[in-house]
């Protein structure tokens, strides 16, 4: 399996943030899902891949190649979305397509306007008068019709109500059908990303916690309550954390075959959402993943 | 059961949008969830509340009273938090709460700073400087200082992580114990209205389609699977959308009881969560839902 | 209301900290300057000032859901900008005096008249426009008063003699009652149309 996006040892120091030695690998055919808290390294981290910034060490490829000698031909292959309006707000969406078209080498205009009609964009609107899902889809749209084969998206789904974020889930769906395209896509909504995400990065405090295929987390990954008496030095080890309580406790393990062999019956084990997983992984040490 | 607020006939109209006929109660003690498309008419509505738009025609009332002549008393009950930052940017909370705290006779200081404390936000740091989920709590804190009995809420999860939103969804829970008081929140994340709202308000293309109990929205509505030829026009009517495909169809209906009554084990009835029900009645009818 | 008005010094905290330096810059290195024209300057400055922070969507939405009446917060405006300009102009005559520089109190008169005046146009103007356009109005309004200034007065000198001479005859006590009387009026017909145009304003 081939990586599309490779990071290698990447630190980066911001004045309140920091990234330290950071490994990461996006494979080529599947969309990949990135989470973490507000401030945790998102947004940094899809700047470095966009070389937005630049890392203080390390490497950064993309499609194997490096943005020191490859710039061009690397941003001519990625189409982007972020989270804010990065487009000139007074423009509307035929203008802004004047603007991004020619900088492209596979700008497809039909595909362009397939996408705004199914949107159902306004051209001739200034993008200041469109509401943030308008906006989100205007972003989208562009990044879709220079046939990019990587698509990096900051939190595409942000303010879009139930409905569009459906539809725009199938989007992606429909364009990652033929096997040739990668999506990286932060989110904060992570039922959207059970729905189609195959791997999954979580990253907090500027290091990577997990890069899992969904369906080890699914499968390992589990609650498990029980009886306080169960816990002692050995069996806390099965744990990334554990909440006590009067009740009993409440833990995450990842390694939920491990557990059913060593509690059986004794315990609950209850499937983990993603939400979950953050949730706990949120007060544990990053060492265990 | 008495209503907080009472909307009767409500009709606003704006040259690319209306409201029409909105007849809503938000009960007392009870936390209401709102939601509905980008654009169907949720912040208007929140408006109305606020007295920040004044109806065309019809009739809003809060706590049993009319904007008219009580605007005073009712504002002095009501507490808001807003998507946007409405606080001054370059202030800071304690210039903020200079502000504030006079404007309400019940300005309690020692509350004020007990949720400070509790929240984990600084006195003395520019608003500008805050995360947006720090906004929210700043709000948060100015709502539950004058002790307000009726919290609006407009999307306070919007952009806000999984780990922190579970954090104020706790807090709202907590805040909501005492039963005093009667929260109503917009949000895109229907899975924190699962987990915490009793009532469901869902407004579509500025109408009101359901103002329900979210026992019983669980309980009515289900999706409805099965075999083509089970469709006529008979059954069709206990549909409020069917898809149809190669395999059978796909259906949501409003009367999961009648629905098993009528056929029974020819179809597959499974719980349709908010999000099937806002993504199926997009494209229906009003009077059938 | 009076914490609406005194709101106003809490969000220019550091605007107050430049105004008595500005004032004494003017003072000091504007020795050319008319006293009148520093007393326009000083009055202007601040409630003008405090409205360029109201102008803001996102502030109407948090004043007018605060336990206030839409009556209320255009009062607070009027009556601050008053205040204001009052507690302004006697800083800048304590200045005057602590300086050493020449002032008569017509000065001071004529030049609280105009800034009053020019409050009474602002101030609708400022409510009926969009935010954003307040800046562009400003510029916009500069130049048609360089412009129309001229003509103007050449109108009233030609066509409106009989006023004219009725002003050098009349006696300075008239004089001054009558401008304050259409002042007075002038500032409380600004001050209905704006609450006209802000009760009926959706934000």
């Amino acid at each position: 399996m081939e990586n599309v996006i490779e990071l290698r040892g990447v630190s980066k120091a911001l004045k309140a943030f920091t990234i330290d030695n950071m490994d990461l690998q996006i494979k080529q055919g599947f969309v990949t899902g990135f989470i973490g808290a507000n401030g945790a390294g998102k947004s940094t981290t899809m700047k470095l891949i966009m070389n937005l910034l630049q890392p203080d060490n390390g490497e950064v490829s993309v499609f194997g190649l490096d943005y020191a000698s490859h710039e061009k031909e690397i941003k001519d292959r990625i189409g982007f979305v972020y989270d804010s309006n990065i487009f000139y707000e007074s423009l509307n969406l035929k203008d802004i397509s004047r603007i991004v078209a020619p900088a492209y080498k596979r700008w497809n205009h039909q595909q362009f306007k397939a996408y705004v009609n199914q949107f159902e964009l306004p051209l001739n609107k200034p993008i200041k008068k469109f509401s943030k899902g308008m906006q989100m889809k205007a972003s989208i749209a562009i990044a879709l019709s220079h046939d990019a084969e990587l698509i990096i998206m900051d939190e595409p789904t942000a303010g879009l109500d139930p409905t569009s974020r459906r539809e725009l889930l199938d989007i992606f769906q429909e364009v990652m059908v033929d096997g040739k395209r990668t999506i990286l896509f932060s989110t904060h909504i992570t039922s959207d990303l059970d729905r189609i995400a195959d791997y999954i990065v979580l990253i907090d405090e500027g290091k990577i916690l997990f890069d899992k295929p969904i369906y080890e987390l699914q499968e390992q990954y589990a609650l498990v309550k029980g009886s306080t008496e169960l816990l002692d030095p050995d069996t806390e080890a099965y744990f990334i954390k554990i909440d006590r309580s009067p009740n009993g406790f409440q833990a995450l393990t990842k390694d939920a075959t491990k557990v059913k062999e060593v509690f059986g019956n004794h315990v609950v084990i209850e499937e983990a959402s993603l939400e979950e997983i953050m949730f706990y992984m949120k007060g544990a040490d990053s060492h265990y993943d | 059961m008495k209503n907080i607020v009472e909307f009767k006939n409500v009709t606003k109209c704006f040259k690319d949008f209306s409201l029409e006929n909105i007849n809503l109660q938000i009960k007392q003690g009870y936390v209401t969830g709102f939601v509905g498309a980008n654009g169907a008419g949720k912040s208007t509505t929140m408006k109305l509340m606020m007295n920040l738009l004044q109806a065309d025609t019809g009739e809003v009332k809060i706590f049993g009273m009319d904007y008219a002549g009580n605007e005073k008393e009712i504002k002095e009950r009501m507490g808001f938090v807003y998507d946007s930052n409405v606080f001054y940017e370059s202030l800071n909370l304690k210039d903020i709460r200079r502000i504030i705290a006079p404007a309400y006779k019940n300005w309690d200081d020692k509350t004020f700073y007990n949720y400070i404390k509790i929240f984990e936000l600084p006195l003395n740091k520019a608003i500008k400087t805050f995360s947006k989920g720090m906004q929210m709590k700043a709000s948060l804190a100015m709502a539950l200082s004058h002790d307000a009995e009726f919290i609006m809420m407009d999307e306070p999860t919007a952009g806000l992580d999984p780990v922190f939103r579970r954090e104020l969804l706790d807090i709202l829970q907590e805040i909501m114990e005492d039963g005093r008081r009667t929260l109503f929140f917009s949000t895109h994340i229907t899975s924190d209205l699962e987990r915490i709202a009793d009532y469901i308000t869902f407004i579509q293309k500025g109408k009101i389609l359901f103002n329900d109990s979210m026992q019983n929205v669980q309980d009515r509505y289900a999706l409805v699977k099965g075999s083509i030829d089970l469709l006529n026009q008979d059954t069709e009517k206990l549909f409020i959308k069917t898809e149809r495909s190669s395999y059978g169809f796909q259906a949501l209906t409003n009367d999961a009881a009648e629905v098993k009554i009528l056929l029974g084990d020819r179809v597959v009835v499974e719980e349709a969560t908010l999000e099937d029900i806002m993504f199926y009645a997009k494209g229906a009818k009003h009077q059938n839902v | 209301m009076i914490n609406l008005i005194r709101r106003d010094l809490i969000i220019q905290k550091f605007q107050l900290y430049l105004f008595i330096p500005c004032i004494l810059f003017f003072i000091i290195f504007g020795s050319h300057l008319s006293a009148f024209f520093i007393i326009v300057f000083a009055g202007f400055f601040i409630p003008i000032n405090a409205y360029s922070y109201d102008e803001k969507a996102e502030t109407n939405i948090l004043l007018n859901s605060l336990p206030y009446t839409r009556t209320q917060i255009i009062a607070s405006r009027y009556i601050g900008a008053i205040f204001y300009m009052a507690v302004s102009i006697g800083i800048t005559i304590v200045l005057f005096s602590l300086f050493n520089r020449a002032f008569t109190w017509t000065d001071i008169a004529i030049g609280a008249g105009i800034t009053l005046a020019m409050f009474a146009f602002a101030f609708p103007l400022f409510y009926l426009l969009k935010p954003g356009y307040i800046g562009t109005a400003i510029v916009i309004g500069f130049i048609l008063l360089v412009i129309l200034s001229q003509p103007a007065i050449t109108f009233l000198g030609e066509y409106l003699t009989p006023i004219v001479q009725f002003f050098a005859s009349a006696s300075t006590t008239i004089l001054y009652l009558s401008s304050a009387g259409i002042l007075i009026v002038l500032y409380a017909a600004s001050w209905l149309i704006s609450q006209m145009i802000y009760q009926r304003k959706a934000f």
